[in-house]
């Protein structure tokens, strides 16, 4: 048993391990309870976007200041984007053209910058697919900061964004701001996508906000259980991936780019919770058997 | 002495972007009595809910909500139709009613006994306190309007916005409505409803407002709901007017 496990902690000895480990642990808390909300307000979409939209600013970020420059980068663009997807998604007549038009032009920006580099393949390869195992402690800190102050936005805004996900008219009724709750729930996705852009990548960070989501919802139908599920799943699959891409390169002398396997592994999870709730919807919804026929009292003479 | 007066719209317009959804709107509404919206589908019952609130542009005149320019936080209730929710959303009935606490709550604290009494007492109102535990998905139509009629009560409201609340809704489901809206009003609550039912603007309505993309009529129930007035409403000379319903051939949802 205990070689079995082994794997699991021994890898997290390594420093760099331990930081990556610390890096995806906050992001899993902070996934999860934001991953929540995007799930409930089906803000898939918008969320790609900021995806997209940080893009050119990491790119200008690592083409000005090197990787020091990449979280400065990354920040303004990601404010400026959040401000700018939340405005267009109230007042264009098509939402979702205006989004697309908005993440591919910014995609596109961030591609040219980069395209001006030297060594212009691997410094792309790096932004887009992440470098988890090279995060420095600074790196860590920066991330851990960012986490907390999404988790601060959402956290004190919870109830209300739970209230407008699920009515948008009454909360606007009740006084509330629909564009601003939308604006801070904006900042907080687009926290999330600059917390995890150099973990798990530009191109990924979208996984690690949807999934874990995603899993909560099949799992339960109780509101204030799926915000510790979400979290707690991916805070689990990021240990199991990490230490998987680790045992594999070790081990078995596969090098696995460690932000896809863990991306891999949030997936696989989802995939088998899915098929577990497929299981047990077809269970429930199977009528109970018949019941067994009477038997006949039989007729006895004295 | 007069009761207060909680809602005043003066020549009122609305308009979804540059479109035009609604013009010419003026009455009254006091506390403690209740006006009924009645026109046809489109007709913009719904757009003078939403323009009251604020939630869509005024292009003229004025509306005074208790007293004030603009809505009073925490003042008004609205119940939207249950077909705008979404009903796979994983929330309890119970927890859809706490939402109306929300606001006397704030933004950092968390419900407490208090909120809890409000949310159970709302809930005894409309006679869904056996439900509470429900996901709100799950309850049928009559009580979803009921649930969210309780959430609008929480909140304690003094003026109360009803959206087409009885749409398909049994006997027991509408007996229940209505024995709520009266007791709101015995405690001061005014209320506006848009509503396709006579029987409800009877019951409960002391003035009708008639609506057709501008305001047909207004005034106390029984001198606006002539046959006459209908058929203007609803530009069909084969409406029927009998004591409960407005029959209108082709029409749905009479």
């Amino acid at each position: 048993m205990t070689d079995l496990l082994g794997p699991l902690f021994t890898a997290f000895t390594l420093p760099f391990m331990a930081r990556a480990l610390l890096v995806l642990l906050a992001l899993s808390l902070v996934a999860g309870v934001v991953g929540v909300l995007v799930n409930l307000r089906s803000l898939e979409f918008i969320s790609d976007g900021l995806t997209h939209s940080v893009f050119p600013g990491i790119a200008i970020g690592f083409v000005w200041g090197g990787r020091e420059g990449l979280f400065v980068g990354a920040m303004v663009a990601a404010l400026l984007a959040a401000v700018v997807l939340t405005v267009i998604t109230r007042r264009a007549v098509s939402g979702d053209a205006a989004i697309a038009i908005v993440f591919t032009a910014m995609f596109s920006v961030g591609i040219l910058v980069v395209s001006r580099q030297s060594n212009y393949a691997g410094q792309l390869e790096q932004l887009l697919f992440g470098r988890l195992l090279t995060v420095t402690a600074t790196e860590v800190v920066q991330t851990l900061v960012i986490c907390a102050i999404a988790l601060l936005l959402v956290g004190v805004t919870l109830k209300q964004q739970v209230y407008r996900a699920f009515d948008r008219t009454a909360v606007a009724a009740a006084g509330y701001r629909p564009l601003l709750l939308d604006l801070v729930l904006n900042i907080a996705i687009a926290l999330v996508v600059v917390a995890a852009s150099s973990a798990v990548g530009n191109l990924l960070v979208l996984a690690v906000l949807i999934v874990p989501g995603a899993v909560a919802r099949l799992i339960t139908v109780r509101l204030w259980l799926l915000f510790p599920l979400a979290a707690g799943f991916a805070a689990l699959c990021a240990w199991l991936g990490l230490a998987l891409g680790f045992e594999a390169s070790v081990r078995a002398g596969i090098d696995l780019p460690s932000g896809a396997t863990v991306v891999l592994v949030l997936v696989a999870g989802y995939l088998l919770v899915l098929l577990v709730r497929v299981l047990v919807d077809r269970m429930r919804r199977r009528p109970p058997a018949a019941p067994a026929a009477e038997p006949q009292p039989t007729a006895v003479t004295a | 002495m007069p009761a207060p007066l909680a809602l005043s719209v003066t020549g009122a317009s609305f308009a979804y972007a540059q479109t035009p959804a609604l013009t010419g709107i003026d009455f009254d509404l006091v506390a403690g009595e209740a006006i009924a919206l009645i026109g046809p589908n489109g007709s913009g019952k719904s757009t003078l809910l939403k323009g009251i609130l604020g939630l869509i542009h005024r292009t003229a005149g004025t509306v005074r909500v208790l007293g004030h320019d603009t809505a009073p936080a925490g003042s008004v209730g609205y119940v939207p139709q249950t077909d705008e929710l979404d009903p796979e959303f994983p929330v309890s009935l119970e927890q859809v009613v706490m939402m109306g606490r929300y606001r006397q709550l704030g933004w950092l604290r968390l419900p407490g006994a208090k909120d809890r009494r409000a949310v159970a007492a709302a809930l005894d109102t409309v006679g869904l306190a056996h439900r509470a535990k429900t996901r709100f998905g799950e309850l049928s139509g009559g009580q979803q309007q009921r649930g969210l009629l309780a959430r609008a009560v929480a909140a304690g409201p003094r003026l109360l916005l009803l959206d087409e609340p009885f749409n398909g809704l049994d006997q027991s489901n509408r007996e229940a409505l209505v024995g709520t809206v009266e007791r709101l009003k015995a405690d001061g609550v005014a209320v506006l409803v848009s509503t396709h039912d006579l029987e409800l603007a009877r019951a409960v309505c002391e003035s009708v407002l008639l609506l057709n993309g501008h305001q047909v009529a207004f005034g106390p129930r029984d001198e606006v709901l002539t046959l006459e007035n209908v058929q203007r409403t609803f530009h069909e000379v084969g409406v029927e007017l009998d004591q409960h319903t407005l029959v209108v051939p082709g029409h749905e949802g009479h």
